[in-house]
């Protein structure tokens, strides 16, 4: 498989990182699903510094993703109606756009409550916001709406995606794997 | 204002600023902060309510004592759970000791500035501890700078599991900055 895409696919750059994002969303919602539950504590602050270091590499791997796709131009679509065309395009610069949003928000909101994000404990990243109360709440409820709405998307990407796959039976779920049943 | 300031012009000039006498923290002026690492980030709290005595005379320092009393319930990180968590009994347990005081009879000189030797009690734990500081004359009151440093774990700062130095560092930098005036009561 090549590094760039083809007509066919999508090269292992672009797959490499859309699937290692998969698995950090993954380890996010399970990470701030389990601190929820939670009383504060030791684990909650540990698991929550994770779910930070975490939602940092996803924004420093959104803003490789997009240049990448910006200089490689994705395959082009199979075949469809316009109107489903056009959901694809949506839905994909949505998704692209709560790439960026989740982390930043979260970013905000740990500064507005006074406790500076560093990744992994290695660097101290420069706070977005002073401590402000009123801010940390507002951002609380952007960063929690937009997680739904997050995962709203992913559900109807995943849908479409199986959908090409189970009833129209293009291999479009192909694209993004790097092996091809013969 | 102007005449005030005339005044002060006057007296300076007049008479080399009497530092000699006993100093107390001016009603709500002043700051006492301190920063602390939680998961490798350094982020800054402080205490809304403390008082200071200072007894200083720079011609005989050693004979000088400094005061400071702090109010632990008034502790303040801009979070609260955080706040309830460092008042509780792992932290401050500020219900049994809602006072850290640090006392100093000595005083020395330290490069431009100045040195308090005395002992720190925070949770009912007395340790020696050092505070650095520079003073310099606001009109007639005293503006009175400094920073110190502790060991969090030393005055059982962080119990069970808060103990850990994993996510929360030990060191602490405590930094003032604060206006005192002459105490009516020597």
């Amino acid at each position: 498989m090549p590094a760039r895409n083809t007509s066919e696919r999508y090269g292992y750059v672009a797959q490499g990182l859309h699937w290692l994002i998969v698995g950090l969303l993954i380890v996010q919602v399970t990470l701030a699903k389990i601190a929820a539950g939670l009383p504060l504590g030791l684990d909650r602050l540990a698991l929550l510094a994770r779910h930070k270091s975490f939602g940092i590499t996803i924004l420093a791997l959104a803003v490789i993703r997009l240049g990448w796709r910006l200089y490689d131009r994705p395959p082009p679509l199979p075949p469809m109606p316009r109107w489903q065309l056009v959901a694809a395009r949506v839905n994909h610069a949505a998704l692209y756009i709560l790439l960026f949003a989740m982390p930043i928000t979260g970013w905000i909101m740990s500064s507005a409550s006074n406790y500076p994000v560093s990744w992994f404990g290695l660097v101290q990243l420069p706070d977005l916001a002073a401590p402000d109360r009123a801010l940390k709440e507002l951002l609380k409820l952007v960063h929690k709406s937009l997680s739904y709405g997050l995962f709203a998307l992913v559900g109807l990407h995943l849908a479409g995606a199986l959908k090409h796959q189970l009833v129209d039976r293009d291999g479009l779920l192909f694209r993004m794997l790097p092996w091809r049943p013969q | 204002m102007i005449l005030r300031i005339l005044f002060a012009c006057v007296t300076c000039c007049a008479a080399p600023f009497a530092l000699a006498d006993v100093w107390q923290t001016d009603q709500g002026s002043g700051k006492l902060t301190f920063s602390a690492t939680q998961a490798g980030a350094k982020f800054t709290g402080g205490f809304e309510s403390f008082q200071v005595r200072l007894d200083f005379d720079p011609s005989k320092p050693a004979n000088g004592s400094l005061h400071v009393t702090v109010a632990t319930p008034s502790i303040d990180t801009a979070d609260a759970d955080r706040d309830e968590i460092l008042r509780s009994r792992d932290f401050f347990w500020a219900e049994q000791h809602p006072q850290a005081v640090f006392h100093a009879e000595r005083i020395e000189r330290d490069g431009s500035g100045w040195r308090a030797l005395g002992q720190l009690t925070i949770r009912g734990v007395t340790k020696p501890a050092s505070v650095r500081f520079a003073l310099a004359p606001d009109f007639d009151k005293l503006s009175m700078k400094g920073t110190a440093s502790l060991h969090r774990l030393a005055f059982g700062l962080g119990q069970g599991d808060w103990a850990s130095t994993e996510w929360i560092g030990d060191e602490v930098d405590v930094n003032f900055e604060l206006t005192l005036a002459r105490s009516a009561i020597r």
